[in-house]
């Protein structure tokens, strides 16, 4: 038998795009090329362009892969310009998942940012498949202003579920805004959880990431339940061209969730 | 290990023997520097096996500069066509120490490597004059083989004395053993004076050694033990190029007809915009930060991953660097 190529991406069609904020777009495949836990991260190609790392946003259980997408650089604007029907390419699923074993009976505090909320989502989804295993899930997410705040249309319909706390803000309000208003670090003063035993979720911009942490070490949670969603260049997605590599860990293959207990020596792990 | 001996007169017979099914690669001398040459029966170079590597480094031969590893949306792996590489040094065999465990031991195993390495026969030969650049022995080697290559050859008096250390080598040794001659007690002699003789020069160019925790210092090192040579760096990058042990690289895709090409090509982690992501942040936007990794990478990460350097000690980095520093003179100091 022939040996897998782990750099061959997988063809498949985008079924639908749907625009979630100005800058951010879902884009919903046409099946499921890969299996992956929540947690894990595939290569996304643009044929002929190049590719990047994305954490699916849909569920691991779903029929249909999923991305939500903001749009950074040259890979994502090309992504972008794509329409339904057209082709791109799937690598993985690469790196390790969420340790959902070691969440189960406990109450998950989850903390999202921006198009951090894209993982978030997945690893969301994931919870609520099983929602009897948890004790309560507590979902915190922050976006700059009203009109960034991704799945607008699916938070209505989460907030209605059983054992499930969501709270959000945003940096600016407006006339249609009645949430707090402030960064996403303002509405950690209340951790209705019991820190001593809780894991908790971070995925975010860099700067958020830092201040979330430090709030959360603060508040009380062990260092080993600390998960944060790493972002680092990346290339190869399989250990072994080197650029996503932060301290002695290479982010796509012993991440792209770390814990604070990992990364806490590390000089910047949020640059 | 079985030992056999090959007349010098019989060297060029033994290559065309190996042509038959392969390309036949090989040091030869040219103004004072040896360079990797391709055998030809037609035009033959003569071979030198006493000096010390290769100016070029033998990462091309299994992990080229710019290699497709992949097309899509059909997938057309070509064949990796056999070669043998002859008079490979310790230091090099590093290199592929390093490779072998990044591209076939840590999962996923790589095929494109894979078939390559699979098509190669590496003959190595020992390094009996080691050079003012060289530090093997500062890394954990000495200069002759002891594993990786599947013969190795010690240049004696009366020939080359090859030793055998795979089954491959055996296969090949099986196809010329008429070219070979009986061995003595005296070329064993003469080939373990040889080494003795070499592993001396060395700590006569390197009088000191690093010391023992090398690894755990480069660790705990900050950005300031490295400043002077820093400060000399002009960011050219050849000593990233030039290493046996560096493995890095970055895919990008390219449209050829109706099809992408997916290319590997080596990269290095000096370069400004290496660990740069899409939104523009980026964690090593300091050459600080980009020097003093390199050194992390070598010898306290690579160590912990494998338990040995990612260094060679074969001195290309600071023969080709710009500013002529020297990565002795910054290790000795930790």
């Amino acid at each position: 038998m022939e040996a897998v190529n782990p750099y061959y991406p997988i063809p498949i069609k985008i079924k639908k795009v749907i625009p979630e904020t100005p800058n951010i777009t879902t884009f919903i495949l046409d099946g499921m090329p890969i299996q992956f836990e929540a947690g894990q991260f595939a290569e996304l190609t643009v044929p002929g362009v190049g590719e990047a790392p994305f954490t699916p946003s849909s569920s691991p259980y779903a029929d249909e892969l999923e991305f939500t997408i903001m749009k950074v650089g040259r890979v994502t604007e090309a992504l972008f310009n794509l329409r339904e029907g057209d082709a791109v390419g799937v690598r993985g699923p690469f790196g390790k998942p969420y340790p959902l074993k070691d969440f189960k009976g406990k109450e998950v505090f989850i903390v999202g940012g921006g198009v951090g909320f894209a993982p978030i989502r997945s690893l969301f989804l994931a919870l609520v498949h099983n929602l009897k295993d948890y004790k309560r899930i507590c979902l915190r997410y922050g976006a700059r202003t009203p009109q960034d705040i991704v799945y607008k249309h699916l938070l209505p319909k989460w907030q209605k579920l059983k054992g499930v706390d969501i709270v959000l803000t945003v940096d600016v309000g407006d006339e249609s805004w009645n949430g707090t208003v402030g960064v996403v670090t303002v509405i950690l003063d209340d951790i209705p959880v019991n820190v001593k035993t809780s894991p908790t979720v971070v995925c975010g911009p860099p700067l958020m990431m830092k201040f979330t942490t430090q709030r959360l070490v603060e508040a009380g949670f062990k260092h080993s339940n600390i998960y944060l969603s790493m972002e680092q260049n990346m290339s190869c997605g399989v250990g072994k061209c080197n650029h996503c590599r932060v301290g002695k860990f290479y982010v796509c293959k012993d991440g792209p969730v770390l814990t604070w207990q990992d990364v806490k020596d590390i000089e910047e792990p949020f640059a | 290990m079985k030992l056999y001996l090959l007349p010098s007169s019989n060297l060029l017979d033994f290559f065309s023997r190996l042509a038959k099914d392969g390309s036949v690669f090989y040091p030869v001398l040219e103004e004072e520097k040896t360079h990797i040459a391709r055998f030809d029966t037609d035009k033959t170079f003569e071979p030198n096996f006493n000096r010390i590597r290769t100016a070029e480094n033998i990462k091309h031969f299994f992990f080229p500069s710019r290699d497709v590893v992949a097309t899509f949306p059909e997938d057309t792996q070509k064949k990796a066509s056999k070669q043998y590489i002859v008079g490979v040094k310790n230091c090099d065999l590093r290199g592929i120490d390093v490779y072998d465990k990044v591209f076939l031991q840590w999962e996923p195993a790589d095929p494109i490597y894979q078939q390559r390495r699979d098509n190669t026969i590496v003959i190595s030969a020992d390094c009996p004059q080691p050079e003012d650049c060289c530090f093997c022995t500062l890394v954990g080697l000495k200069p002759y083989a002891e594993g990786v290559s599947d013969i190795n050859m010690t240049p004696v008096s009366a020939g080359l004395l090859f030793e055998v250390l795979t089954e491959r080598g055996e296969g090949v040794m099986s196809t010329a053993k008429d070219l070979f001659t009986e061995v003595g007690k005296e070329q064993e002699k003469e080939r373990d004076a040889i080494r003795k003789e070499a592993v001396k020069k060395l700590s006569t160019i390197n009088e000191r050694n690093f010391k023992d925790d090398i690894g755990n210092r480069v660790d705990k090192a900050s950005n300031e033990a490295m400043r002077d040579a820093r400060n000399d760096c002009v960011e050219c990058h050849s000593c990233l190029h030039v290493c046996p042990t560096c493995y890095c690289f970055l895919l990008s895709d390219h449209k050829k007809g109706k099809d992408v090409e997916r290319v590997r090509t080596w990269d290095a982690c000096y370069y400004a915009a290496y660990a740069r992501v899409g939104g523009g942040a980026n964690p090593r936007s300091k050459l600080d930060d980009r020097f003093w990794n390199r050194f992390q990478c070598k010898f306290n990460y690579f160590n912990q991953y494998e338990n040995f350097y990612a260094c060679s000690g074969c001195g290309r980095c600071f023969r080709g660097c710009s500013a002529k520093i020297d990565i002795r003179e910054i290790l000795w100091k930790l």
